[in-house]
């Protein structure tokens, strides 16, 4: 009897309190989200059940959990800490990333550099709130709406912090449907909404060729901080373009990128669990995600419009909006207000030139954070 | 410590103000250098030994005439092959929807094809984002 008593509180049902239970709704709410409404499910998903994971009660010391070491999820959580899976998750991203667009119409970057505006805004009020410098660092990037860069950058400065913003970013990504087009619209007029742009000219394949390494240099020459990050992103874009070595683009751009996809979503979900994730500083982390995605995508649209006080050929200001690097997601909703506005107007190879622009522009902005913070 | 107090404390307003301009900057310039990098890949298709008449000739021409001219297309051929396509999709599609189809379908220059009914108003607005082809 007294074994069996003991077997009794060892077990999840004895153990669990009521924030295990409230986690277990969140990730349950993800897996919905994820597979009934579609919203970033292949994030989503490896997420949401993540989070399943990791709040399963269980008797501290038995090398279970994602902080304990020797762990199994200990280990596979280290891709993360290390910052090994978002690099690796770059080298997928650029092996699909085609330049095209944004080599085609390069004054488009500086809307993608605009949308970063949100990342040192919620730096700021981070700070303001009372994180710490290394802290406010790693929520102001969720602006960035980069998950990969966000998880980098906070891995490096504030790694307790990890769970929370990883759930934040990708939450706001999923979210971004909801989150940007109302922004979009109320920043713009009807008739700014109906702004052609102009065809793009064809890119010959020596620029696509040239990019990767000038885009390299160029970037990370200024932020070297951001190597492990646009290192893979550019060598994967070049694999691609070089048309030489398919089988490793192909293989960049599916199994690795999937596996770390999965790997990633799974850890970072464990990595909530109850007693660590329930704090107030975690509310205020998603409170800080919301500004920072909003900020991000009115600071893009207003720039667009600044640009076109002083540009001769009008821009849509609604590619501002995609200046964030939440691929292609951002895009696809730039192009869908603009089709509501005008049923003739295609913007999304421009946003999609945007996008690429924000995808470079945050993991500079994560190197300077990091530059300045380290320490 | 909140507030101002907390951000000027922690060096804050120096940090994000120098942060805007580094990546502002680093763009514009990556920007500006990726405008000019048609020029490069020019000099280097045509190769070093060009003719400097050739170069400029090739410099001064408009960037517009490099987009292809969508292929001579009979736009009733092009219907015939494209409208049972959105037979399964109800009065009206979405352009994308119609794209998806077609290139699975292996028809060549499905983007030109589309674009081409479009202007001619083969296939017209619905509202709401689709479209519907014109009787």
């Amino acid at each position: 009897m007294e074994l069996f008593i003991q077997f009794l509180t060892n077990t999840g049902y004895y153990l669990a309190d009521f924030r295990h239970v409230i986690m277990l709704i969140v990730g349950s709410v993800f897996i919905y989200l994820a597979i009934a409404k579609e919203y970033e499910p292949l994030l989503l998903l490896p997420i949401g059940f993540g989070i399943l994971v990791g709040n399963i009660p269980f008797f501290k010391g038995f090398g279970l959990g994602i902080y304990e070491p020797n762990s199994v999820l200990y280990y596979l959580y280290f891709g993360v800490t290390s910052g090994i899976y978002p690099s690796i998750v770059f080298l997928g991203l650029g092996a699909m990333a085609d330049f095209s667009s944004l080599l085609a119409t390069p004054k488009l970057m500086l809307l993608g550099a605009a949308a970063q505006m949100g990342i040192y805004f919620t730096f700021l009020c981070a700070l303001a709130l009372g994180f710490l410098p290394k802290e406010a660092a790693s929520i102001g990037i969720i602006g960035g709406a980069d998950g990969p860069t966000s998880i980098f950058l906070t891995a490096k400065l504030a790694p307790h912090l990890i769970g929370p913003i990883a759930i934040a970013a990708y939450s706001y990504m999923a979210l971004i449907p909801l989150i940007q087009p109302p922004i979009m619209r109320l920043l713009t007029t009807r008739n700014e909404r109906r702004i052609h742009m102009p065809e793009m000219r064809t890119v010959s394949r020596t620029e696509k060729l040239i990019f990767p390494a000038a885009g390299l240099i160029l970037s990370c020459f200024l932020a070297p901080a951001s190597i492990p990050l646009l290192g893979t992103f550019f060598f994967g874009n070049l694999m691609k373009e070089s048309g030489v070595v398919n089988r490793l683009a192909q293989t960049a751009r599916t199994t690795i990128i999937d596996t770390a996809t999965i790997f990633l979503g799974l850890t970072v979900g464990a990595s909530t669990q109850a007693d660590v994730f329930l704090t107030t500083k975690s509310v205020g982390i998603f409170f800080l995600g919301a500004v920072a995605f909003s900020i991000a995508t009115a600071s893009g649209v207003l720039f667009g419009k600044i640009m076109n006080l002083f540009s001769k050929e009008k821009i849509n200001p609604l590619l501002g909006a995609a200046g964030v690097s939440a691929v292609p997601g951002s895009a696809r909703e730039v192009h869908m207000v603009g089709l509501k506005a005008d049923p003739t107007n295609y913007l999304l190879m421009h946003a999609v030139a945007c996008n690429s622009s924000g995808v470079i522009g945050s993991a500079i902005c994560a190197g300077i954070l990091w530059s300045f913070l380290v320490k | 410590m909140y507030g101002f107090e907390a951000i000027s404390a922690h060096n804050g307003w120096a940090m994000a103000i120098t942060g805007v301009l580094i990546v502002m900057a680093g763009l514009a310039i990556l920007a500006f250098v990726i405008s000019q990098l048609h020029k490069v890949a020019t000099l280097l298709e045509s190769g070093f030994n060009k003719q400097p008449n050739q170069t400029s000739e090739i410099k001064a021409r408009p960037q517009a005439s490099a987009v292809p001219k969508p292929p001579v297309l009979d736009l009733g051929e092009a219907r015939r092959h494209l409208e049972p396509l959105t037979a399964g999709l109800g009065d009206s599609f979405e352009l994308q929807h119609l794209y998806k189809l077609a290139n699975s379908s292996a028809l060549p220059h499905v983007h030109l094809l589309i674009r081409s009914l479009r202007e001619a108003g083969v296939i017209i607005p619905a509202g709401d984002g689709r479209f519907t082809w014109q009787h």
